[in-house]
């Protein structure tokens, strides 16, 4: 929300004045910035693209990946590439966040840097692009084109920013320069400094290693295209079983278990006695503190066929069935196994924030539709669950933000026996790469990569549904 | 007449029924803990319908007691959530500080750094990779130092700190005390209920853990309690004993000491978990 210059009080959006003091309020054009967002992205996905796509060339790399530097074979010696190419891509990141912060008279700054690379690694090219074995390929054009349009979109940015300064001036005589306020925030930047260490090592370090989607990493990474990408899309046919398995379980799950807590929760507020209602929530919260693993030690040994088994020894003196079932062990009965459990372990908790909002309702409601005659029915239909909808709906896309990352539970809950039903992405990639068999980090780098992709369109997707219904985003 | 009676009638049955179905429910969640707890105290292999020990013994929980191979995970896990917590806190409260700081330039830099990983992430492999090159595999640091940072709780952090009036840190300005003392003296003791959500929550996911030690610890000296229960579970890897204890009241004896910490510790806190998770959705 914008504040006004002049009187500090909040502007409604989109307002062309200030309602408090009338000073006219300056609306920068905002879609300019996605102008120099998209050239950078472009740019970014052309530095991952191949340099040289002519896949008659073999290429003897130590370590290759797009860019330039897989060009490290006998003839041509131009080790610091990689590390060009990392700082081409940092650039090039830092150009997407500062504009988006709105500081774009920076931005131009980081897409110079990233010219100037480029430019060198041109360069080192011209020297050997005479011989005829070298080819430029799709992503030298894909990275001058995102190029050009970032460079484009930063000036055009920088003009409006011009036009803010000059605006923006006369009422900003109380706010402190910026070499000042960077002063006085300067105990702020050491403290920063702890967290920005660890989010650069464990966060955006292991972004960089998208690299090896486009090599064959079985020692070390050679460059191999986009051949992974293909694989996946034509041949792999057990990679799309766990994309669907992931989204039919995590989905289910997901409405299970919502429709469960909503369930729940509702018949949970008309408890009257606080002592019971408290012991019960107690209770029905504690599953949610057991690990996956405890959870699935504990499944198991309560369906096991075995002596243990207290479920089939239920089952079968009821004459329900005739032999002890193994639940886990079979395609037909893993999924509804994996649901209950799921129910078990997460409804209780899931209620905590449906039971916040119920006892936020005013009881004055229920006592005014009382003496108009609603009965317990009537007041649920059209107070209670009225005034629930909106949490329902946000609990419901905080979830759906998560479909993808499925993994602990499938993995301690599965085995062999059942994989069809039970194989996910996560699960897939662990498999492929540490159970057994040389693994090609190449190949399931790829499969992470489509996974985050689909992840991060979800949740961008949520985001904006969240927007939309609750006026604040997830992230 | 007889009309109202029923809707009188009706109105009175209700609560009863719910009653009993929360009663149902309540069981449903405690009998599969409940049947674990019998069987570990009971030597003799447990037997379906079993609901209570036939001949109590608590040799079970003499031999995880006793037993290198069984207390050592127990202790690496303590150590872990001992450490892990205290890292945790320390760089969410850095972090969320830092977060509601408007005025400093490169506040929102910072935060969109932070919250651009909670969109994406490098996945499974490159993480396992980057592991690799800082040489932390099979070291405990290797599930510490990236747990630590969890960008959810330090949003949430953000969004206690942010309940926190302005005027005191304005006063403690003037009164020339600096932004770490302000951290120290004003922020921190402020938000103790802030505080101890938020460990717990750091404290639960370090004492689960088992995807992180699972990737990146395959030395068996360095086994956290889960991976050693889930050894004993899956590959029954129970160590030899001579005091007629059946391997199922092993495990299930596991279960319970995997389970008992934060049995004690959760309904004490209870209010604290509830907290945190209402602060994380619906607070603005």
């Amino acid at each position: 929300m914008a504040t006004c210059k002049v009187c500090g009080s909040e502007l409604p959006k989109k307002a062309k004045s200030c309602p408090q003091c009338g000073v006219k309020v300056y609306q920068p054009p905002k879609n300019i910035r996605v102008l120099a967002i998209v050239g950078a992205v472009l740019a970014i996905i052309g530095g991952l693209l191949p340099f040289v796509q002519n896949s008659d060339i073999k290429v003897k790399a130590k370590d290759c990946f797009s860019f330039m530097s897989y060009l490290n074979n006998d003839k041509y010696e131009f080790t610091y590439h990689q590390y060009l190419w990392y700082f081409f891509m940092l650039a090039l990141v830092a150009t997407c966040i500062i504009v988006a912060a709105k500081k774009e008279i920076y931005s131009i700054i980081t897409t110079v840097i990233a010219v100037v690379i480029y430019g060198i690694t041109m360069k080192d090219l011209s020297t050997f692009m005479a011989d005829p074995q070298y080819v430029l390929g799709v992503g030298t054009y894909v990275v001058v084109i995102g190029l050009i349009v970032a460079i484009a979109g930063c000036f055009l940015d920088i003009l409006k920013f011009k036009k803010t300064i000059e605006y923006d001036t006369r009422y900003m005589k109380n706010h402190k320069p910026f070499a000042s306020r960077v002063y006085v925030h300067r105990w702020f930047y050491l403290m920063m400094v702890p967290v920005l260490i660890f989010v650069l090592l464990f966060n955006y370090w292991p972004m960089l290693g998208i690299r090896y989607a486009f090599t064959d990493y079985i020692k070390l990474p050679v460059y191999a295209g986009l051949k992974h990408f293909v694989k996946m899309a034509t041949k792999d046919t057990y990679f799309w079983l766990a994309f669907k398995n992931t989204l039919t379980l995590s989905i289910i799950k997901l409405f299970l278990n919502t429709f469960m807590a909503v369930v729940i929760s509702l018949l949970l507020h008309e408890i009257t006695n606080i002592h019971f209602k408290k012991t019960v929530q107690t209770i029905i919260y504690l599953p949610h503190f057991l690990s996956w693993v405890v959870v699935a030690a504990i499944f198991r040994m309560l369906l096991s066929t075995g002596e243990s088994g207290i479920v089939n020894q239920i089952l079968i003196s009821m004459n329900v069935i005739e032999e002890p079932v193994f639940w886990m062990g079979e395609t037909s009965t893993w999924r509804p196994v994996f649901y209950i459990i799921n129910i078990w372990k997460d409804t209780g908790w899931g209620t905590i924030l449906f039971l916040a909002t119920l006892s936020g309702i005013s009881p004055e409601l229920y006592e005014a539709a009382q003496i108009d005659g609603a009965n317990r029915w009537n007041r649920m239909c059209y107070i209670t669950l009225p005034a629930l909808a909106n949490t329902i709906i946000t609990v419901f896309i905080l979830n759906l933000a998560k479909v993808m990352n499925l993994f602990e539970s499938v993995f301690v809950l599965m085995n062999d026996a059942v994989i069809e039903v039970s194989s996910v992405i996560q699960t897939y990639i662990y498999m492929q790469s540490f159970g057994g068999g040389i693994p090609n980090y190449g190949y399931t780098t790829a499969v992470g990569l489509f996974k985050s992709l689909v992840g991060c369109v979800l949740v961008l997707a949520c985001d904006y549904a969240s927007k939309k219904v609750r006026g604040r985003g997830i992230v | 007449m007889s009309n109202t009676n029923k809707k009188t009638k009706k109105v009175k049955a209700f609560p009863i029924v719910n009653a009993i179905i929360f009663i149902l429910i309540s069981l449903i969640i405690l009998l599969p803990l409940w049947k674990v707890l019998v069987d570990s105290l009971d030597a003799a292999p447990g037997y379906g319908m079993r609901l209570w020990p036939n001949n109590l013994s608590i040799n079970g929980y003499k031999l995880i007691v006793t037993r290198t191979a069984l207390y050592r995970p127990f202790l690496i896990s303590c150590l872990v959530t001992v450490v892990g917590c205290v890292m945790g806190l320390l760089l969410s409260t850095l972090g969320a500080y830092v977060l509601i700081q408007w005025n400093m330039p490169g506040r929102n830099l910072f935060a969109y750094m932070l919250l651009f990983t909670m969109i994406f992430n490098g996945g499974m492999i490159p993480t396992y990779l980057v592991m690799n090159q800082l040489k932390l595999l099979n070291t405990l640091w290797a599930v510490l130092l990236p747990l630590s940072i969890n960008v959810y709780n330090l949003v949430l952090m953000r969004n206690f700190f942010e309940g926190i009036p302005q005027s005191l840190f304005e006063a403690a300005e003037i009164d020339g005390c600096s932004p770490i003392g302000i951290f120290i003296k004003i922020v921190l003791p402020l938000s103790k209920a802030a505080l101890a959500s938020i460990g717990l929550m750091f404290a639960v996911t370090f004492w689960n853990d088992y995807t992180n030690f699972k990737l990146y610890v395959t030395k068996n000296s360095l086994y956290n309690f889960q991976m050693k229960l889930r050894s004993l579970i899956m590959d029954s890897d129970v160590p030899q004993n001579n005091d007629k204890v059946s391997d199922n009241t092993i495990q299930n004896a596991a279960i319970i000491v995997a389970i008992i910490p934060f049995m004690i510790i959760y309904p004490i806190c209870q209010d604290y978990f509830v907290q945190g998770v209402n602060v994380g959705a619906v607070k603005e």
